[in-house]
């Protein structure tokens, strides 16, 4: 029997990741990260490293010419060869994620990167996704297509009730919710139904104009924005934080100039049609603003209803 | 071999050390957060955040790459696989469009499919069409372009003519599988003495193998998918993509742009849709398509990983060859 330095390092780091997983549902941070209709799969990920694991603490101690079968195109590194500098730099390089993982908290997504992505306001209506179904499970492949039902893989445990902003709606709910938007005077934008109102008004602002408006965000400023303009966004999520686009309303006051980018706000407005760049587009005047604490759930997804109801 | 023995302790105690200082920095600058600028945690969440989503299809790429490295034999594959070039690679695109993978999922699957002796154009035709057909991606941009199921056929169509076409350019630019270290696979013969007895072996232990495996190829390939997607995170947050928009002018410059656009952003892709539709009012729809067939194809974050696979002069010619030829048939499919 001989001690296996390299498979111990690779079960220190196996254990590590399935820690660094399962306490990203702990903490509830994975909200942070990915969209948490999508948390299944990284609770899927936490359990196969605990799997792999249990394998490999049984390769730290073994004979020393270990037995493994190995067929022609075997090309990978079984671990069991000498010291290079080159795997020295690769084990570091898997360390590399889980060290700043555990050390580095994760942040909200601010207005450096929303300017790097560039705001949508010359694009105009772009948010259309909010009235589809969504029910997505790469495991299920096609059959979930057909299974209309079957909607409780994600959120039929009690942890998806500690996170909120879920943002699953049956088709009934969501129909209410577009009704309210056409009849009520004043439009609440909330987190569940953010992306789609947006689409709504965005897609035809004069439908809306002289509505009121009540909505939060953080602040964001563009190049050439006069001194009473500001943008009130959010980001948009649909699977992870890296594929974030940043939405929000062209928003007019006084004293605009004095708030900084990325406070949060909270305001009430009411809705005119605009136009910035060319193109025409929703704009808020705004009545009343406050600032306030940054949300716990800071991003917005967007809207699944169920398939086919 | 003693001198051997002795350059590894070296290694391991030099190693250690690393580990050592690795795990230690961080805690310094823990208890000093100004030295690290905000950008940077910015950055971290970003390169974090798409591993998170990554992994979990890596994993079950490498369950799937044991899977076959300890159940499929040479033989199986040889008898599946049609003798006829041009059919062999229909049958590898369509394959490829039947299996739910992602771009990072796939590569150690292709990798383990070439080792077992599938042809490498086969491999590129599955390698192509897995990512980019498959019910959630179709699903996925039907609603992101407002439940128009034109786009999504468009994507499907383009996309599986265009990979068909590589993966048949492929098969006649090389012959060997290109497989990277496919020489120094000679120099471990102690491995394959004892695959022979491999047949014999009951199903547990086989199955220890396979998650073995699984192990190795995980610890192979995570490395670079950990390298690129830190590129890509630190490219999202240093780099404005609104500057790569500006000179988007004309329809062909736009095509690039948005190709070019599809590859440092890296995205999945079943999530790329709801970018891509962002973008319609911007650029034309060829641009769009082209941003859609391209990116599951070939993106920087698969590059790299493709790069730990195959010779890189393959993966360069690969490069080249999907690029022109998705902007050849997105522009040809505009026109029609």
């Amino acid at each position: 029997m001989q001690f296996h330095f390299q498979h111990f390092l690779k079960a220190l780091l196996l254990g590590l990741f399935t820690l660094f997983f399962a306490n990203l549902h702990i903490t509830g941070d994975i909200s942070k990260y990915v969209n948490p209709k999508y948390d299944f799969m990284s609770k899927l990920a936490a359990i196969f490293f605990f799997i792999l694991l249990l394998i490999q603490l049984t390769r730290i101690w073994q004979e020393k010419h270990s037995h493994h079968s190995c067929s022609n195109g075997c090309d990978h590194d079984h671990g069991n060869s000498h010291w290079s500098l080159k795997r020295l730099i690769g084990y570091s390089i898997v360390a590399f994620p889980i060290i700043t993982g555990f050390m580095l908290p994760p942040v909200t997504l601010d207005s450096s990167i929303a300017a790097n992505k560039g705001f949508l306001l010359s694009q105009g209506n772009n948010e259309e996704e909010g009235q589809g179904t969504v029910q997505e499970s790469l495991m299920e492949g096609a059959e979930s297509l057909t299974e209309k039902e079957n909607i409780d893989i994600y959120s039929s445990d009690a942890e998806d009730v500690a996170l909120p902003n879920n943002n699953y709606l049956s088709q009934e709910e969501y129909n209410k919710k577009l009704q309210l938007l056409n009849e009520s005077d004043t439009i609440q934008l909330t987190n569940d139904i953010f992306s789609t109102y947006y689409g709504e008004i965005n897609d035809s602002p004069q439908l809306y104009a002289g509505k009121k408006i009540k909505m939060s965000g953080f602040v964001f400023k563009e190049e050439g924005f006069t001194s009473n303009q500001l943008v009130i966004s959010r980001f948009l999520i649909t699977h992870c934080i890296a594929d974030a686009s940043i939405i929000g309303f062209l928003s007019e006051f006084d004293g605009a100039d004095t708030i900084q980018e990325d406070t949060w706000i909270e305001i009430e407005g009411v809705l005119e049609l605009g136009s910035y760049g060319g193109s025409k587009l929703p704009l808020i005047k705004v009545t009343s603003l406050n600032e306030i604490d940054e949300p716990s759930e800071p991003y917005i997804y967007p809207v699944l209803t169920l398939l086919g109801d | 071999m003693h001198a051997r023995q002795k350059r590894s302790k070296n290694f391991s105690t030099v190693f250690l050390f690393g580990v050592l200082l690795l795990f230690v920095i961080p805690f310094l600058l823990k208890s000093n957060p100004m030295t690290l600028p905000n950008s940077f945690y910015q950055l971290n969440t970003i390169f974090l955040s798409i591993l998170i989503e990554a992994i979990p299809f890596v994993l079950i790429g490498v369950l799937i790459a044991g899977f076959i490295q300890i159940f499929i034999t040479e033989d199986h594959i040889r008898a599946w696989i049609p003798k006829n070039r041009f059919l062999a690679v229909l049958m590898s695109c369509i394959v490829g469009a039947a299996f739910p993978a992602c771009e990072c999922g796939i590569v150690p699957i292709v990798r383990r499919l070439i080792g077992k002796g599938v042809p490498l154009y086969a491999g590129v035709g599955f390698l192509l069409t897995g990512p980019l057909i498959n019910p959630i991606v179709i699903l996925s941009t039907y609603m992101a372009f407002g439940n128009d199921m034109q786009m999504a056929f468009l994507r499907m169509g383009v996309g599986f003519v265009a990979a068909f076409a590589i993966a048949l350019i492929v098969s006649v630019l090389f012959r060997s599988n290109q497989l990277k270290g496919a020489k120094e696979n000679h120099h471990h013969h102690h491995h394959h003495s004892h695959a022979r007895g491999k047949k014999k072996q009951p199903l547990v232990p086989r199955i220890g193998e396979m998650f073995k495996h699984s192990i190795d190829e995980f610890f192979d390939m995570s490395k670079f998918l950990i390298a690129g997607a830190f590129v890509a995170a630190f490219l999202q947050t240093y780099v404005s993509t609104q500057s790569l928009l500006q000179l988007g002018d004309s329809e062909f410059q736009s095509t690039f742009v948005m190709m070019a656009l599809a590859f440092v952003l890296s995205l999945c892709s079943e999530a790329d849709a709801f970018i891509g539709a962002s973008f319609r009012n911007v650029f034309p729809t060829t641009a769009i398509l082209a941003f859609l067939v391209y990116g599951p194809m070939i993106d920087l974050k698969n590059t790299i990983m493709l790069l730990s696979v195959f010779k890189a002069r393959f993966v360069f010619v690969l490069f080249i060859l999907i690029t022109s030829i998705v902007f050849l048939f997105v522009t040809l499919s505009s026109l029609l």
